[in-house]
């Protein structure tokens, strides 16, 4: 991986972000109106969920921040690539970046780069505001959470890359990246434990990283368990990494040589 | 100049050996690509579901080192095609190329380390950024050292005039301004080949001027760098390159430097700009056969015509022709060669091809 390829790439989309000053404005602030009604309800309902989240968290307002907050970060990584690479398209710098000597796999990195720290940033501006609304969370456990959360980014950034090489060939992720992202909001244990949905849908639940990613990162971070009482859960999740990853690759070579030989890399 | 041998076949088709790679900063062989794309709703009751088209037909041509080579076609003559094989963006079918010396198969980052593609798409620029930062992302994705960079990124800007303007956006600028930003983009990398596809498309006449004058001091002669150049307008090719390759529908018609073009194709025209066209001198000098196909336009604002003619002979015969008019007393304002358009040449071609083949 080339850093000053990389850096450069992230810098200029820094620079292009910040040309629209208001839109970076709103985008931070836009997170005290998701975190503030989350608090509001959680507060409602938490004599009720009480016993239901026991195994993962006391509190579920930390319980919804948690999931919430991981849940945004992830979806944005998932989809980070394939919108910069269609916003490259669509503006036709990406085979202006092509023509360079920097392979695809730094243009790639460099391109999503910047929409995943964004994402990083606003992950971290929400999990303060939660704090400041009283949400406990382990502080001591945050770089075991840091490793659950890279490894759901890897297995969720190989979607995005299934997505963008669907970009690439058909100039459409069609209902893949929604349909993942919906599916694992709905049943990954977001907002609710996976064990209270319906026993047939649990099934489905349980082929989602996602499900596995939030109840490690809930137990560490919320109840303070070390990495090896969460260990189960990682496998896993290292497992759909080691999955997931090569997968999304070989649909990127796959969907890149077919451009070259059709002619329709810059094509949108 | 140009080694490439060219014969002619008994079809009419004109033929290129294969050129002498080792020698040639740019070979281009045999290079192929056809494109396939979905039938008409027709097409497809036919039971054609795929329709197949060859934008790029064997295709042969070298470039020199220092050399401005003209790819002269109309649209869909192949010519983007063609730059988007050499710089890797898309993979020929048939056929090869090397630039340097290093294969568009086997080693497409060392090509894209020795050459620049300049497109006339001034989308490829990033508006919301300064001519400065565009720059310097591209120095960036071009491997230029970070302590390097600035340096470089200011040097290439006042190269082409834009240092005054580096910190504006790019959405401020004219089209002539991104042309400059493109190509001082493209040099960044210090390429020894530069491939410009239309690189005056969007420039008034006189900036077109500006640029070409440009290219040939600055990067030519200057930087030794070879220069590859797509054009549909005729008077560029002819006035601006050492050579030419004339394309249509994919396939290449002729190559050659402009003047062998000109002897090969054209009966060379001229306008000669007099205040008295019916002057007797030159009935007499058509009679003799010096001048033919006479053709005179209408008086303009100022009284005087425009007089198209071909003249037989060299440059001294068209000499001549000039004294003779001014010993007969017909004033003559202007008397100037006048370029083939590009329709003109490749129908020309076209004869000549057929020419042969009937021969």
């Amino acid at each position: 991986m080339h850093m000053r390829e990389i850096g450069a790439m992230i810098r200029a989309a820094w620079l292009t972000e910040t040309s629209y000053r208001m839109n970076m404005v709103f985008s931070l602030a836009s997170l005290l109106t998701m975190v503030v009604p989350l608090y509001f309800v959680a507060s409602a309902l938490q004599s009720t969920m009480a016993t239901r989240i026991s195994a993962e968290s006391s509190q579920y307002f930390a319980f919804v921040l948690v999931g919430a907050t991981i849940y945004t970060f992830v979806a944005a990584c998932t989809s980070a690539l394939p919108s910069a690479l269609a916003s490259a398209i669509g503006k036709g710098t990406f085979e202006a970046f092509l023509g360079t000597p920097t392979n695809w796999g730094t243009l790639f990195v460099g391109m999503s780069g910047y929409n995943i720290l964004w994402a990083l940033v606003r992950a971290t501006v929400m999990m303060a505001i939660g704090v400041a609304f009283g949400a406990r969370i382990a502080f001591y456990g945050l770089i075991p959470l840091t490793l659950i959360v890279f490894l759901l980014v890897l297995a969720y950034g190989a979607v995005g890359l299934i997505g963008a090489a669907l970009l690439l060939r058909y100039r459409t992720t069609g209902p893949l990246l929604n349909g993942v992202l919906t599916g694992s909001a709905l049943l990954g244990g977001v907002y609710y434990p996976t064990y209270v949905i319906p026993s047939w849908l649990q099934q489905v639940s349980k082929a989602m990283p996602l499900s596995y990613g939030l109840r490690a990162a809930r137990r560490v971070a919320l109840l303070g368990q070390p990495l090896h009482a969460v260990s189960h859960d990682v496998i896993l999740l290292a497992l759909y990494v080691t999955a997931l990853l090569p997968a999304g690759i070989l649909c990127v070579c796959i969907s890149l040589r077919y451009a070259r030989k059709s002619g329709t890399l810059g094509h949108y | 100049m140009g080694t490439i041998a060219t014969s002619v076949l008994t079809d009419g088709a004109l033929e290129f050996a294969p050129p002498a790679a080792r020698e040639s900063t740019v070979a281009v062989s045999e290079l192929t690509k056809r494109f396939s794309s979905r039938a008409s709703v027709r097409e497809m009751l036919r039971g054609h579901f795929r329709t197949v088209a060859t934008v790029v037909d064997r295709v042969s041509f070298d470039v020199q080192e220092g050399e401005i080579f003209g790819v002269l076609g109309p649209n869909g003559a192949g010519k983007t095609s063609i730059f988007k094989m050499l710089s890797t963006l898309v993979v020929p079918d048939e056929g090869y190329a090397t630039i340097c010396g290093k294969d568009i198969w086997t080693e497409p980052a060392q090509v894209r380390s020795q050459l620049a593609a300049v497109s006339s798409d001034e989308r490829s620029l990033n508006w919301r950024l300064s001519a400065r930062e565009n720059l310097l992302l591209f120095a960036g994705l071009h491997k230029v050292p970070r302590r390097d960079a600035e340096a470089l990124v200011l040097a290439m800007l006042q190269r082409v005039g834009l240092e005054a303007s580096g910190h504006k956006m790019v959405a401020a600028f004219s089209s002539g301004m991104r042309q400059r930003l493109l190509i001082a983009r493209s040099m960044l990398a210090r390429p020894k080949v530069l491939l410009l596809d239309e690189p005056t498309r969007a420039l008034d006449p006189i900036s077109a001027q500006e640029l070409r004058v440009f290219l040939r001091s600055e990067l030519v002669e200057r930087q030794r760098c070879t220069i590859v150049l797509a054009t549909h307008n005729a008077d560029e090719a002819f006035g601006f390159c050492d050579r030419i390759v004339v394309l249509n529908k994919g396939r290449v018609l002729a190559t050659g430097s402009p003047s062998e073009l000109r002897a090969r194709y054209g009966e060379e025209r001229f306008r000669i700009v007099t205040a008295q066209p019916h002057h007797p001198c030159f009935a007499r000098l058509e009679t003799m056969g010096v001048m033919h196909r006479l053709k005179c336009d209408g008086p303009g604002i100022d009284e005087w015509h425009t007089l198209e003619c071909s003249i037989a002979g060299d440059s001294s015969q068209t000499a001549s022709v000039l004294d003779v008019l001014h010993q007969n007393g017909v004033p003559v304002a202007r008397l100037e060669r006048i370029e083939p358009s590009l329709a003109d040449l490749i129908a020309r071609i076209i004869a000549a091809s057929n020419g042969h083949a009937h021969a």
